[in-house]
Formats: structure tokens, sequence, C-alpha cells
């Protein structure tokens, strides 16, 4: 039980962690205020208990597929709004501008959404198993260390960020939040393959390369949203999702540049 | 001209009728999976192969499971005494084995499509 629990925490932290730490590092390289990250958590958490109790009418709505269908509808959300804080930012960092609330908007309900799509099912697995006597103790010992090490994880990782220059931490980020967003887009569309809304099939089996259940494999599925075996489907959507969200952040730093010097181009 | 008039008929009738036979309007065949004491009858589904199939797994525990398998790509949390439903396929022919991810360790089965 407590291994199970560990695990399974960790998995669902792991994601919404990794998010939480790459928007604030960026925002405090940036000197952009990240009093948005309370209430996106917050409403997070609120979100994962109401989601978490709602799931049986959920899922079976929509014929059956209600669950797949809400899952795909949360993680779409999420990479529009990181698409849209993340190219922001970009711009930001050439040119400061005073920044609108729709940037903080976007960012608390991307982390909302990352947090109510992972904590409602923490909050499904501790409240049911929580009534077995025998089982209470390594269940909620191994929740504590799941949530242990997925926080101390996002801070590592917050303060190696800020190690580097803020034009580094800028790139970085914009890049992690890409790969990020892309495994919203994947996870997503499997989900829509599994409510028969998208074809299956098998681009490729990279399992003999990187398992799926081994170690490097499951920690990139909770971060990236790796797939050993992804459907065609999904790869084509996955790579559209990725292009549109490079070609926008490139566009938007160029912008960024010209805004801030339009008759000295040179100089940057 | 004519005789290519009803060649090209021919094909897109028989075009059509393969699309009708594969698709859609083809009912999928349904399976069943139950989960008791945190395990799944049965333990082995045999499926055909290269068919899409609705698959009902029953949860006749009180507890919640989720149905997880890294070889479909599935993965559905299924509440106490509930039922979900997954489309699975078409699977080439072959063995997939699937879990409960809250009893990993009991809930253990496999799809084989054949």
């Amino acid at each position: 039980m407590l291994l199970t629990s560990v695990v399974i925490i960790i998995r669902e932290v792991l994601e919404a962690a990794l998010l939480i730490s790459i928007l604030l590092s960026m925002c405090r390289q940036l000197g952009v205020s990240q009093a948005w990250f309370k209430w996106g958590v917050l409403a997070g958490l609120l979100g994962s208990v109401g989601y978490g109790q709602q799931m049986g009418n959920i899922s079976s709505a929509m014929g059956g597929v209600g669950q797949e269908l809400s899952d795909a509808g949360i993680q779409l959300l999420i990479y529009l709004c990181l698409l849209y804080s993340c190219q922001q930012l970009v711009f930001h960092l050439n040119r400061r501008q005073s920044l609108n609330s729709i940037l903080y908007v976007a960012m608390a309900v991307a982390i909302a959404l990352a947090v109510i799509r992972e904590g409602s099912e923490i909050y499904i697995y501790l409240s049911a198993f929580q009534g077995n006597q025998e089982s209470r103790l390594g269940l909620f010992s191994g929740a504590v260390i799941g949530l242990g090490i997925g926080f101390s994880f996002c801070a590592l990782f917050y303060y190696w960020l800020l190690s580097f220059s803020p034009r580094r931490v800028v790139f970085f980020g914009s890049m992690l939040l890409t790969l990020v967003a892309g495994g919203m887009i994947l996870q997503g569309c499997k989900m829509l393959i599994q409510a028969d809304y998208l074809p299956d099939g098998q681009a490729w089996d990279s399992s003999g390369f990187l398992p799926e259940d081994g170690l490097p494999g499951q920690l990139l599925y909770a971060m990236v949203g790796y797939e050993a075996t992804p459907a065609p489907a999904q790869v084509a959507i996955y790579v559209f999702a990725i292009a549109v969200m490079l070609a926008t952040l490139t566009l938007r730093y160029r912008a960024g540049i010209n805004a801030a010097s339009p008759t000295k181009p040179d100089e940057q | 001209m004519s005789k290519l008039m009803s060649t090209l008929s021919h094909s897109i009738g028989a075009a059509l009728l393969l699309l009708a036979a594969t698709s859609v309007w083809a009912e999928k065949p349904s399976f069943n999976l139950e989960i008791r004491e945190h395990l799944f009858t049965p333990s082995e589904l045999r499926v055909p192969a290269n068919t899409k199939i609705k698959l009902w797994v029953y949860n006749r525990d009180s507890t919640p499971e989720e149905f997880e398998s890294y070889e479909l790509n599935r993965e559905k949390v299924i509440l106490g005494g509930q039922k979900a439903l997954l489309f699975i396929g078409p699977l080439p022919a072959g063995e997939y084995p699937f879990f409960g991810e809250f009893n990993p360790k009991s809930a253990q089965g496999k799809i084989i499509a054949e």
C-alpha cells in the first residue's frame, strides 16, 4: 500500500509541479508578479474535490465517454493557456510592457486545470481507501512521501532555473512549456482515441528502447506525456501543436525585439 | 464509354460497400470484464484481431479502480459499483497486459487478440 500510494501520488504531482516551477521562475526572472499562483493552486485544490466528487456523473455522460471528453477538453484548455502565457512572457523579455490581467488569468487557469486533472484522481484514490483501517497508515504515509518528493522536485527545479540569466530562463522555460503543452495535446488525443473520436493505430513502438513502465519512461510520461506506442493521429496532432507553439513564440520574440528598438534594430 | 461508366459505377459501389462494412455502421463487438476483490475476471480476455471492440469494465467492488495498460494506451478511473466503456483496437494479433493502478499487485490481466 505504501509503495503503491507513493508511486500514484508522484505520478500525479510531477506534471503540475513542473508546470508551476517553470511558470514561476519565468515570472520571477522577468519581474512579473507571482500573485496569480496562489489563486491558481487554491482553485485547483477546490476543483479537484468537486471534479472528483462528480466523477461518477461525468463518466456516465456522453454515452459512457464523458470522462475522456472532459479530460481532453481540460488538456486542450491547458495548451491554449500555456500558448497565450508563454508568448506574452517571450515578448515581455525584450519589450517590457504593462501586462494585462489576461496573462495572470491564463497562468492561473493553466495551473488550476493541471492541479484539477491530477488532484481529482488523488482525491478519489485517498477518499476511497482511507476507510480501510489496516492500510490507512501506509496510504497516508505514502501520500505524504509522494507529495514531499513532488514539492521538493518543484522547488529544486525552480531554484535551478533561477540560477541562469533571465534570457536563458525564458528560452529554457519556453522550450519546456512547449513540451509540456504538447504533452497535454498528446494525452488529450489519447483520450479522444479511447472514446472512439479519433482512429487508433500504432505509428511506432519504442517500448524496447524506452519502456513506459520503466523509471525514465514514467518520468517522461508524467512530465511531457511520453507514449511508447503512439497512434498516427496522435503524432500528427502533436507535431502540429508543437509547430504552432514554436512558430508563435519565435514571431513574438522577434516582435518584442522590433518593438524595443523600432529605429535601430542592429543594436540587438 | 458506357463500359467505362459501368466499371466506374461498379467500383464506386464496391468501395461504398467496403466502407459500410468497415466503418461506423458496423456494430462493434462488445466484451465484458469484471473487477471483484481487486481481481479482473476473466484475467485473460480473447478478442478478434484487427477489429475495433467495445470493452465494458464492471467494477463490483465498493472501491474505485483505474484500468490501465501501457500496451493498449488506455487509462480510465472506474468508481466503485460503476461500469466504464473503453474502445479498443483494431489490435494486431498479440498479447496486451493491463492492470489496476490502485491495486497493481493483484489486479492484473491481459487481452489476447487473435
